[in-house]
């Protein structure tokens, strides 16, 4: 029995508490702020051994760069990634939602998940949502039957094709890739084109900016993911500094706090054996 | 308007070389009124760990006191303290429960990691996604004005003197411009051996 | 009450994302002695960007029941998997395929106690033992209706008048494919939202059989 001094652990799932508080104040002429937005260029491509994913690294809210290097391109297992546009916490938290569905789903069955399964669950998780969970994804990954690209929208519909744009940067992204795109391109043709159509959206739309990441997952092994794969845009470097003499800001009061510094042992878990999520 | 400048405030935290500061305005208003000059955002949660809640200030207040009663259950569970990244999955995951219907707060949060002593910095928008950058975070009211201070001033490996010289003049100066920041600072240079609380002047109006 | 504060982060700047995916479209399908032909055009609308020029909108339900999609992307495919996860249990628990006429019970049944929330038009066409090839149209609003032929999508208010026109009763499958062909392709010149290239599908007793058509194999007509 839950009391206000004890209160329950809450129900899992999405609370609805304050909408009615929210819906009010937005009557009274206080809107709800806008989330952050990743306007965004992202792309997947299938190649003569696997997939490449792209995304640019920009996070807006409203017209404020709210983040410089943001990661666009999210693990959903070891053969699979997801890269996400729209709504930045919609994709983070979708994608990492399914990404513990497919681990469990590995460790029930001891075998590779396969990356149908993941398009089958982003798109039933968005479906439900009817849209308002903001996330549009380009899914990349390769199981027993291959490698595999999946575009999956807002509302729930997956398009299955061999190379992918989305976001506000997909029209610039599509235009290099209808203009080169070929079927069983080599892995360094490959990445200069996801190289390329990210880069026509980082220079061509506004919404999307800063540094290339890459992805690159080969039927044969591990993933690879190249992190910062060209810093598209380096800031000119400070010829000056404006740091402040010591002493220049006024102190009213101070307090310290001496803190015991202590160690700390955590006993790492040994993981079980089971077939890797990476296919062989 | 917007219901996040409803009450005022503004919070940044910068990361310096083995020491990450935090630092927050004071005030606390109803729109143009001041009602006090001694109103609590940022919160410390963890012997090195602090969270600023810049916003709704109703929120700011049932956030707090909610992120509390998680940590405690963790704690009391887990028997260790928790990790700053730990705590920032911990918060972004409070936020997002609440998709459809927000609290009006934009979380920034400031630690030295237990385990490594490295520094960490994140921030977050209402719905609890989160943003791990090299530098500084801000957020409040005067996010405009505090990035274009950060900006320029920033540079890597601060001690924790310029640190806080650095935090200090971005914060009193971006608040400046900013009317319904300000009315006395705050920081907050967390050391892995000791915190020092600085209680800044600025100006009262 | 909770919707018009969610309906407030719609970015109007992002209409690429909250227009609906897909509702231009031109779909068809025709009995012929022996079996259906179905087709559909490959064209996926995001307003006025074309998201995907080479989709299939002929989705399989069973070996021999196929339904052509027009209206929500979204919708018609997770209506299109319900049906199939139904039918396969049916299947099941019947020992043999299910009929043309339970796939397109299924199909009625959830568009229309949907009808609010789905905007789906779509043609359910197969072959079954008791009747042979089969059409059964269930547009928006959750109505059934067998029909020998029946057209569907924004392409298809172009075509009725050639369909009308040309329709056979018990063509052959070369005539009802070539029909079936004019048609879309027809469609395809005067809609804006329906193109790319043409799909087909055979079903008769012995199966699916399916067919592409590439943009500069489609027949010639005149463009004025």
């Amino acid at each position: 029995m839950a009391s206000i001094l004890v209160p329950e652990i809450p129900a899992p799932g999405f609370s609805f508490e304050n909408c009615q508080r929210n819906a009010f104040l937005e009557q009274k002429g206080f809107p709800a702020p806008k989330a952050t937005k990743t306007g965004t260029t992202i792309v997947g491509i299938i190649y003569a051994d696997g997939v490449i994913l792209g995304a640019d690294t920009r996070a807006t809210e409203n017209t404020v760069v709210s983040d410089k290097n943001c990661q666009k391109i999210h693990y959903l297992a070891g053969n699979m990634y997801c890269c996400g546009a729209g709504t930045a916490a919609d994709t983070e938290m979708t994608t990492q939602t399914v990404a513990s569905q497919l681990e469990l789903q590995r460790l029930h069955t001891g075998r590779t998940v396969p990356v149908a399964t993941a398009a089958t669950l982003l798109k039933r998780m968005l479906f439900r949502y009817q849209g308002h969970i903001g996330a549009a994804l380009v899914l990349g990954g390769v199981d027993r039957t291959g490698p595999h690209i999946y575009c999956i929208y807002p509302h729930g519909s997956v398009d299955k094709l061999p190379y992918a744009t989305m976001g506000s940067g997909s029209l610039a992204a599509m235009a290099v890739f209808e203009a080169r795109w070929k079927p069983d391109m080599n892995e360094e043709e490959g990445k200069k084109l996801v190289r390329d159509a990210i880069a026509a959206g980082i220079f061509n739309d506004l919404g999307s900016g800063s540094n290339v990441d890459l992805c690159v997952i080969r039927t044969t092994g591990p993933a690879q993911y190249l992190r910062t794969y060209e810093e598209a845009n380096i800031k000119g470097k400070k010829q000056g500094s404006y740091r402040y003499p010591l002493g220049t800001t006024a102190v009213l009061k101070q307090r310290i706090i001496p803190l015991e510094v202590e160690s700390v042992t955590v006993r790492p878990v040994q993981p079980m054996e089971v077939e890797a999520s990476v296919s062989s | 308007m917007s219901i996040l400048a409803y009450n005022g405030g503004a919070v940044v935290a910068m990361k310096g070389k083995d020491c990450v500061a935090i630092a927050t305005d004071k005030r606390y208003g109803i729109q143009a009124q001041t009602i006090s000059a001694n109103f609590p955002k940022v919160f410390q949660m963890g012997p090195t760990l602090y969270v600023g809640l810049p916003g709704l200030a109703t929120d700011t207040q049932t956030v707090y006191q909610r992120l509390k009663f998680r940590m405690n259950l963790y704690e009391l569970k887990e028997n260790r303290i928790m990790r700053p990244n730990t705590f920032s999955a911990m918060l972004s995951n409070l936020l997002y429960e609440r998709r459809f219907g927000p609290y009006f707060i934009e979380p920034v949060v400031a630690g030295l990691d237990p385990i490594d002593n490295k520094p960490y910095v994140c921030n977050m928008d209402l719905i609890g996604c989160p943003n791990e950058p090299e530098d500084f975070v801000v957020s409040g009211t005067c996010t405009d004005q505090l990035y274009g201070m950060c900006e320029a001033l920033w540079e890597p490996n601060l001690s924790p003197d310029e640190l806080f010289e650095t935090i200090s003049q971005a914060l009193v100066n971006a608040a400046d411009r900013d009317a319904i920041s300000g009315w006395g600072a705050v920081v907050y240079i967390i050391e892995k051996d000791k915190i020092t609380e600085k209680h800044v002047k600025t100006r009262m109006d | 009450m909770a919707a018009s504060v969610v309906d407030t982060y719609a970015d109007p700047n992002m209409s690429w994302m909250n227009a609906p995916h897909s509702t231009g479209t031109s779909i068809m399908a025709c009995e012929f002695d022996g079996g259906v032909v179905i087709g559909a055009d490959s064209r996926t609308t995001t307003g006025a960007y074309i998201a995907n020029r080479v989709t299939d909108k002929l989705t399989r339900i069973t070996d021999h029941i196929y339904c052509c999609r027009s209206g929500s992307a979204a919708d018609t495919q997770a209506i299109a998997d319900i049906v199939t996860y139904h039918l396969n249990f049916h299947r099941m628990e019947l020992g043999e395929p299910p009929l043309v006429q339970t796939a397109a019970a299924i199909f009625r049944e959830l568009c229309y106690n949907y009808r609010d929330s789905l905007v789906a038009g779509i043609l359910v066409a197969g072959w079954d033992k008791k009747k042979g090839g089969q059409i059964y149209s269930v547009p928006i609003g959750g109505m059934v209706q067998r029909q020998a032929v029946s057209i569907g999508g924004s392409g298809s208010s172009y075509v009725y008048g050639y369909v009308d026109a040309n329709f056979k009763p018990n063509m052959s499958k070369e005539e009802a494919k070539k029909f079936v062909t004019n048609t879309l392709t027809l469609a395809m010149l005067r809609d804006g939202s329906s193109g790319g290239v043409v799909r087909l599908g055979v079903i008769t007793e012995t199966g699916v059989e399916r067919l592409v058509i590439l943009g500069d194999q489609l027949p010639k007509f005149y463009e004025g």
